[in-house]
């Protein structure tokens, strides 16, 4: 009798592997143990060699929570944020709608294409920030040159991420509607569609941080009203505590913002979500 | 024993593809790949297309379909030309090209959703297809949480559902290992038994080709034509494959098949 090549006990080998590959439960409380440790570490030096420098160049986590509590106590904050989130809002979600529809003619259509995509290249590659002093000239340093330069920064991203969901749908998903004799319509709304799905939040993500940096540009610009008003207000003041509050501010912002699009893209694209 | 009608027929179907670029001559290329194909296939029959690798048989199935449009020739159903994909022919898809955003059911519901039909008839319809391929317990499924012969079980169910007279099948069992492939065939042979569609079926598989079908044509490659049609005699309802494999007979076939395949047919020029 011959000795197979391969030991008949392989496959419990292999099982023991899995077992040690698969992360143990322990090792997550592990993680977050480390995490919170290196948040203390930060914040404490960030603390200690914070008080040590002249408050004019930096501040420290403590100076910046009592300026965040002076300033939330007068509504200035509320304020500045309320005015700044209704920009980026509305800029964010309008551009989304034109750069979602504009992304889909695109993509589906060669002619529509061939007419839109050197602009659109151009215009992506461009740094739009560059023309906020000719918006401000003509839309005034009002409510209107925000939106424009947050909707401006904001439909590429959308438009190119979608644009290139629907060329890279499957062809074998588009032979399903065909050959299911579906129309050109019900082929777009039932699978080029719902196929384009995980790209457009792609989009969307990509387009959230930029509308963040368009409106705090166009804040510091027009410096009236908003969170990036607020920057230069205090920077000019040298009150460096009271500049961090909208700083940390729109970090927190720029989080809950791209989490919110993450969940939306679990929520509408469950198919994609297992790959972290 | 009284034959069918013919159901479906393919009449002189020749189909070339241009080739990208140019030759050294700078004149465009042409790649041949059906040439004056002619078969027909009887109600209720199962007829399997083999042939090596490359020899144009997808391409004859998706002309049948209608995703490709031929050269020249026909294909008639009921003896009427047909030029488009239609409800009288549902296609089976080699990698189940399920819809991954929809659940096992609203794959399955798909082609009805094209249809006028009510959403309880959709349902309705979708059950009766869910039992018949024994999985209405993975009717609320993704896709991706399927294995492989579940959704091919799915894309035949898809198929079905809109009710066609005519199959179309492209190696629908050819990714999956060989007990998930016997057990599906032995399910087809069923479905078939219940169901009496006509069925065309592509394969490389030559026992598949053998135990499923009543006649099998058997192509020759560049360019793709019929270089035999072979009846298979077993009756239905046929015994298990591998019980099948050990009749003489059925190891005759096979020989006979494999010869056929392996020897290159004279070249015809292009
Ligand atoms: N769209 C196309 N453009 C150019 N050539 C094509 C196209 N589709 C198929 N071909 C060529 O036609 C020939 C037949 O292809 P087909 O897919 O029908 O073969 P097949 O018999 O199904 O092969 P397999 O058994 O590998 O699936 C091949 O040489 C292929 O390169
Ligand atoms: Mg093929």
């Amino acid at each position: 009798m011959t000795q197979p090549a391969i030991p008949l006990d392989q496959p419990l080998d292999n099982e023991a592997e899995v077992e040690i590959l698969g992360p143990p439960p322990r090792a997550r409380s592990i993680i977050w143990i480390v995490r919170l440790a290196s948040i203390a570490l930060v914040l404490g030096s960030w603390e200690f060699f914070g008080r040590q420098i002249n408050p004019l160049f930096m501040s420290y986590p403590s100076a910046i929570f009592r300026a965040a509590v002076v300033l939330t106590a007068s509504g200035e904050l509320i304020e500045a944020l309320g005015s700044s989130i209704r920009t980026l809002v509305i800029g964010f979600v309008s551009a989304s709608a034109i750069g979602l529809v504009l992304g889909l003619l695109i993509g589906r259509y060669k002619l529509v294409d061939a007419a839109t995509d050197w602009l659109v290249n151009a215009l992506y590659s461009t740094p739009l920030v560059a023309i906020l002093p000719l918006v401000i000239l003509w839309f005034g340093l009002g409510d209107m040159a925000k939106l424009f330069i947050v909707s401006l920064l904001t439909v590429f991203p959308v438009l190119i991420n979608t644009a290139a969901g629907v060329r890279n749908v499957p062809p074998a998903l588009i032979d399903v509607g065909t050959a299911f004799a579906a129309s050109e319509r019900e082929i777009f709304l039932k699978i080029i569609l719902p196929a384009t799905v995980p790209y457009m939040m792609t989009g969307l993500r990509l387009g959230i941080g930029r509308a963040i940096i368009g409106m705090v540009v166009a804040e510091f610009f027009t410096a009236i009203t908003g969170l990036g008003a607020m920057i230069v207000k205090y920077g000019n003041q040298y009150d460096t505590a009271s500049m961090f509050v909208p700083i940390l501010m729109l970090m927190l912002l720029g989080i809950g913002l791209t989490m919110m699009v993450r969940r939306a893209e679990e929520f509408f694209a469950p198919w994609r979500g297992n790959d972290d | 024993m009284g034959e069918a009608p013919v159901k479906l027929s393919l009449k002189g179907v020749c189909k070339s593809f241009r080739l990208r670029g140019t030759g050294a001559d700078g004149q465009e290329q042409f790649i041949n790949v059906l040439r004056n194909v002619n078969f027909d296939v009887r109600q209720g029959e199962i007829v399997s297309i083999i042939g090596e690798s490359g020899c144009g048989k997808t391409t004859l199935l998706r002309i049948v379909q209608g995703l490709i449009r031929l050269d020249s020739g026909a294909i008639e159903v009921d003896g009427v030309p047909v030029k488009k994909p239609g409800r009288d022919r549902g296609f089976v898809f080699q990698q189940a090209s399920l819809l991954p955003w929809r659940t096992a059911r609203q794959n399955i519901e798909f082609g009805l959703e094209l249809q006028n039909l009510t959403r309880a008839q959709r349902a309705q319809r979708a059950n009766e297809l869910l039992a018949l391929v024994g999985l209405s317990h993975a009717a609320d499924q993704l896709p991706h949480q399927l294995s492989g012969g579940m959704q091919q079980r799915i894309g035949l169910a898809r198929a079905m559902a809109i009710n066609p007279e005519i199959l179309l099948m492209d190696e629908p069992f050819s990714a999956l290992d060989a007990q998930t492939r016997e057990v599906l065939q032995a399910e087809l042979l069923r479905i078939q038994a219940e169901t009496h569609k006509t069925t065309l079926f592509v394969t490389h598989d030559l026992d598949e080709a053998i135990y499923l079908s009543n006649r099998v044509v058997v192509l020759a490659a560049k360019p793709g034509r019929v270089k035999k049609i072979i009846d298979i005699p077993f009756r239905h309802p046929r015994p298990e494959l591998p019980e099948l494999r050990g009749d003489p007979l059925f190891q005759d076939i096979r020989a006979e098949m494999w010869e056929l395949i392996r020897t290159p047919a004279p070249a015809v020029a292009a």
